[in-house]
């Protein structure tokens, strides 16, 4: 696969509207009819059933944020990384405690009920959930899409009119975010709004405001240390690359220090209550991988059971070296080479690295490669729509849980038209590859659909999705970085461009 | 502008690199588009003579299916999205039909009452949902039970939402029967989207639920035969959908004097040979409709006209009786200042099914809206006898349509698409039609909010009528800039 050639109209039905829309003076609309577009889509989406959702005794995510709100709402603050642990005790950093906070008191002005402390356990009920509907939507549009906007305007430049809002409408109609945010519920857009906030600043050369907004994603949710190598690299580059490095590693250093000082010391000044927060964030006890999820230890597992046969402190050093294998490549390379395109590839192979062989990892965590992915769709256009589609293959046995399949398909095919133009521009191996695995999912979706698994195999389909997804996202790690090594030589991006003219 | 200029230069290159590799994605992509020479008259065009790029439209032998069929796929698209939006009781309306259908003799499909939502549509819908029940069977049996009443799994609900979604592929049929004059393929395109893609039809079949979708397409076919002067084929299409459903009724006087004048006079004789051939073919269909449930017609007629149900639906219509009822109750208010003693009684509306009792104002019965009913369509029938045109019949229809929406007896605000659909086949003709429509449409649309009255659907609400204000306004001012 080559890259793509750096003029390139064949953008399939959004280029088609788009085309359409120019040709008839209505380029003003291009972005209005975007933004109808995902919002309607997110919407109808969240129609749908949430996890967990008429499931006692513990329900799902819903019930845990909503729980949150609860909680953060109605005790002192030491209390809420203590209060009942059993009963979906909070274990997300601080941020997130400050959002459920702020959603919470304003659904209590709304509906005491919905966060009144232990009778509101389980609630049920159609404006509740509308409710929380509304505070994804509201979180994914305040602090997600203009960050999206702004990176696309960025990375495109000016003057290239359709490939930006193309690019802003793929990145808006990326399926899994939306399944996983609005369908079965979780606040993703938000940590993921605060990392797109921070490569934007980044790629501008804002990098002590980047540093701020990275640490408000790690403070979001602690996953985003997927991407922190990444980020730490080009920074570490940056500062031996520039003019007053030493200054701005300084700099940088104390940001961070400062941030996340501030936001500990809003809520306490204890030592205590700070190292009960990082022993709920971080749970080393749960085990290899939580339920079965497309990483490399569970489907290695499907083979040799190495819960058993090892002790789980090796397993921990085992898979924190098979990590860092995987992880530092990319970084090094970033590092040697701080520029934006290489940033994009390098939190990719980051945070997919970790996703395959890190500890602990759900499902969900996909979303994190995913975010750089999708971010790259027009600079590696097939291997970044493919991943999507695989992506959202993966989720499939969690949204079936979730009576999310109705969506899911839609959304797929929806993502499969609008990507469609990526297929073009690859060679006909490949494209051979894709069909094959594309028809493999579809048969495996219709022989669960139509066989039941056999008694003493009832794990049969989600093993089978999981070896498969293992398999695609191993090969798609190796061809990212593959990617990234030879980026170098590719000045297919207007920002580099720019750079590269100012030396 | 300077910065848009680039973007045409790119996608000259990119089109030869394009026919190079000859492959095609899209409505745009597959118009054909050609470098012209630049003569005097192609350089009035300012875009055009600086790139040298124009869109040629190549019209009617081009496959017109490759355009439409996005648009289809797009409207299907949105409508899989809407599956899990709140339903009405029509939804169960229908479940019930299908279960009677199934389950009974058709002899007794007109008198079984288990469930308060017994058929009440014509013999031709009972056969629809029949057909339907086979599929049922298959895919669910239980949706199929009698005394399974109010079912809503969600085997019931995709079945049946499923089967609204495919079975509007009739109504973009006959959107592709009836734009086949257009000059251009790109103003074929912006018509089938402004027919087919009307969020009116969404809301109605797509949350609230029924199948009006294809029961328009029918109509939309038969119109297209009017207006292609083949009467014999509009006239049985038209009795199809009659015995679909009978609302269709309140625009037989259109079909009748259309009919009449412009076949039936042929010449300005009547020609007897003409009326008997249409007339036994359109009674035909009345005969294969009924004559199965012969012994039954007097049953069948009380189901389909339920006079006793109250002059204003339980979802009022905004028609002439809604003002009439509030200013009833203006009365009232003026007579409690002035002290008079009024009848308390009054309980306009109240409960699904019902009386209206007006306190003040005199009463009004079947009969009295019959009248004003047909008072308001005698204008443009009577224009229809002089002028027996096209452009005369549809506009009778719409105007029928609207008389009975807005003096009928027992109208829901449904029965606004009525107008709305065969208004959009007129909004080619000028910008004033195209006003009318746009005006009318977006009043309409948003007239049937109350039916969707569930806080969700607030947002499904706004977005489908943002999209065209937004979108339809762009089309129809393409549509007459372009000429």
């Amino acid at each position: 696969m080559r890259s793509p050639p750096p003029v390139s109209m064949g953008y399939g039905w959004i280029g088609a509207w788009h085309e359409f829309l120019f040709t008839t003076n209505g380029s003003s609309l291009a972005l209005l009819s975007t933004y109808l577009l995902a919002l309607f889509v997110r919407w109808t989406v969240s129609l749908n059933g949430y996890s967990g959702e008429g499931v006692p005794p513990l329900h799902g995510d819903f019930e845990a944020q909503r729980h949150w709100m609860e909680i953060t709402t109605a005790l002192p603050r030491r209390e809420w990384y203590r209060y009942d642990l059993k009963y979906w005790g909070l274990d997300y950093p601080l941020l997130t405690a400050y959002h459920s906070w702020l959603m919470g008191r304003i659904g209590q002005m709304i509906n005491p009920e919905w966060m009144a402390l232990d009778t509101s356990r389980r609630m049920e009920s159609e404006g509740l959930k509308m409710y929380m509907r509304l505070t994804a939507l509201a979180t994914e549009w305040v602090i997600y899409v203009p960050a999206v906007v702004i990176f696309a305007n960025r990375w495109v430049g000016h003057g290239h009119w359709l490939k930006k809002n193309t690019l802003i409408t793929l990145i808006l109609l990326q399926p899994a975010l939306i399944i996983i945010d609005h369908g079965h519920f979780q606040y993703n857009s938000a940590m993921l709004g605060f990392t797109l906030w921070a490569i934007v600043s980044l790629i501008t050369g804002h990098h002590v405001l980047a540093s701020v907004f990275f640490v408000f994603a790690l403070n979001y949710k602690q996953m985003a240390l997927f991407y922190a190598l990444p980020v730490f690299a080009y920074l570490l580059g940056t500062c031996f690359r520039g003019p007053n490095g030493f200054q701005l590693f300084v700099k940088l250093g104390v940001t961070v220090v400062a941030t996340f000082t501030l936001l500990f010391a809003a809520y306490s000044t204890d030592v205590s209550d700070i190292l009960q927060v990082f022993a709920r964030v971080f749970p080393v006890e749960r085990g290899l991988y939580e339920d079965k999820v497309a990483n490399v230890w569970c489907a290695i597992s499907v083979l040799v059971k190495l819960r058993q046969r090892f002790e789980a402190q090796s397993l921990v050093y085992l898979s924190l070296s098979a990590t860092l294998l995987a992880v530092l490549p990319s970084s090094i390379h970033v590092f040697r080479h701080p520029r934006p395109l290489t940033l994009l590839y390098a939190l990719l192979n980051g945070s997919l690295g970790f996703f395959l062989f890190a500890f602990q990892v759900h499902e969900k965590s996909i979303l994190l490669p995913l975010l750089p992915a999708t971010l790259l769709i027009l600079d590696a256009p097939f291997a970044s729509a493919f991943f999507n589609t695989v992506a959202m293959y993966s989720l499939f046995p969690l949204l079936r849980r979730d009576v999310l399949v109705l969506p899911y398909v839609v959304l797929t095919v929806l993502w499969m038209a609008v990507s469609a133009f990526t297929w073009s521009r690859v060679a006909a191996p490949v494209k051979l590859f894709a069909m094959i695995t594309y028809s493999t999912m579809l048969a495996l979706h219709i022989l669960e659909a139509t066989v039941p698994p056999p008694a003493n195999l009832p794990d049969i389909y989600v093993m089978a999705n999981v070896l498969l997804s293992t398999g695609l996202f191993s090969l798609l790690l190796v061809y990212f970085n593959y990617r990234q090594w030879v980026t170098r030589s590719i000045a297919s991006n207007p920002i580099t461009n720019e750079k590269q003219k100012k030396r | 502008m300077p910065r848009y200029r680039n973007l045409l230069v790119r996608a000259s290159i990119n089109l030869k690199w394009k026919r190079n590799r000859n492959f095609d994605l899209g409505i745009g992509s597959k118009m054909k588009q050609r470098r012209v020479p630049r003569t005097a008259e192609r350089a009035s065009s300012v875009e055009e003579s600086e790139t040298g790029i124009v869109t040629v439209d190549t019209g009617k032998d081009s496959q017109p299916w490759s355009d439409i069929l996005p648009i289809f796929a797009f409207a299907t698209l949105v409508k899989l999205l809407l599956i899990p939006s709140y339903r009405s009781t029509d939804f169960e309306v229908h479940r019930n039909w299908l279960a009677i259908t199934h389950s009974l003799p058709r002899e007794k499909w007109y008198y079984e009452d288990r469930s308060e939502w017994t058929l009440d549509y014509p013999p031709f819908f009972a056969w629809f949902e029949w057909t339907l029940s086979q599929a049922a069977q298959l895919f669910y049996p239980a949706m199929l039970d009698l005394d399974n009443l109010e079912d809503q799994s969600w085997q019931t609900v995709l079945f049946q939402r499923a089967t609204v979604i495919l079975s509007e592929f009739v109504f973009l049929c006959g959107a592709e029967r009836i734009t086949r004059h257009a000059r251009t393929r790109q103003q074929r395109v912006l018509l089938v989207g402004l027919i087919a893609l009307s969020p009116g039809i969404v809301f109605v079949d797509h949350i609230h639920f029924q199948y009006n979708g294809f029961l328009y397409g029918i109509q939309l076919l038969s119109i297209a035969a009017m207006m292609e002067k083949r009467h014999i084929l509009g006239g049985i299409l038209f009795a199809v959908v009659l015995n679909f459903k009978h609302i269709y009724l309140y625009q037989a006087p259109a079909y009748f004097v259309y009919i009449l004048r412009s076949y039936c006079f042929d010449g300005g004789f009547f020609s007897l040979k003409r009326f008997a051939a249409i007339a036994s073919s359109t009674l035909a269909v009345f005969a294969i409709s009924f004559g199965p449930f012969v012994k039954h017609i007097p049953q069948i007629l009380s189901r389909l006209f339920p006079f006793k149900r109250g002059l204003c639906h339980a979802y009022w219509a905004p028609n002439f009786w809604a003002v009439y009822a509030f200013g009833d109750r203006i009365f009232i208010q003026v007579a409690k200042v002035a002290k008079v003693p009024v009848s308390q009684t009054a309980s306009l509306t109240r409960g699904l099914i019902g009386n209206t009792a007006f306190s003040i104002l005199p009463d009004i019965q079947p009969i009295h809206t019959m009248i004003l009913t047909v008072l308001s369509q005698l204008p443009i029938l009577a224009k229809l006898w002089v002028d027996a045109t096209p452009a005369t019949f549809l506009d009778s229809l719409i105007l029928c349509g609207f008389g009975s929406y807005l003096f009928g007896w027992h109208v829901h605000e449904k029965a606004i698409l009525l107008v709305l659909v065969p208004l959009s086949l007129t909004v080619e003709r000028s910008p004033k039609y195209a006003r009318a429509f746009y005006i009318l449409t977006y009043t309409g649309v948003y007239s049937l909010f109350p039916l969707l009255f569930k806080p969700a659907e607030t947002i499904t609400k706004m977005i489908l009528l943002m999209a065209f204000a937004v979108f339809g306004y762009h089309a129809l001012k393409t549509l007459h800039s372009a000429r």
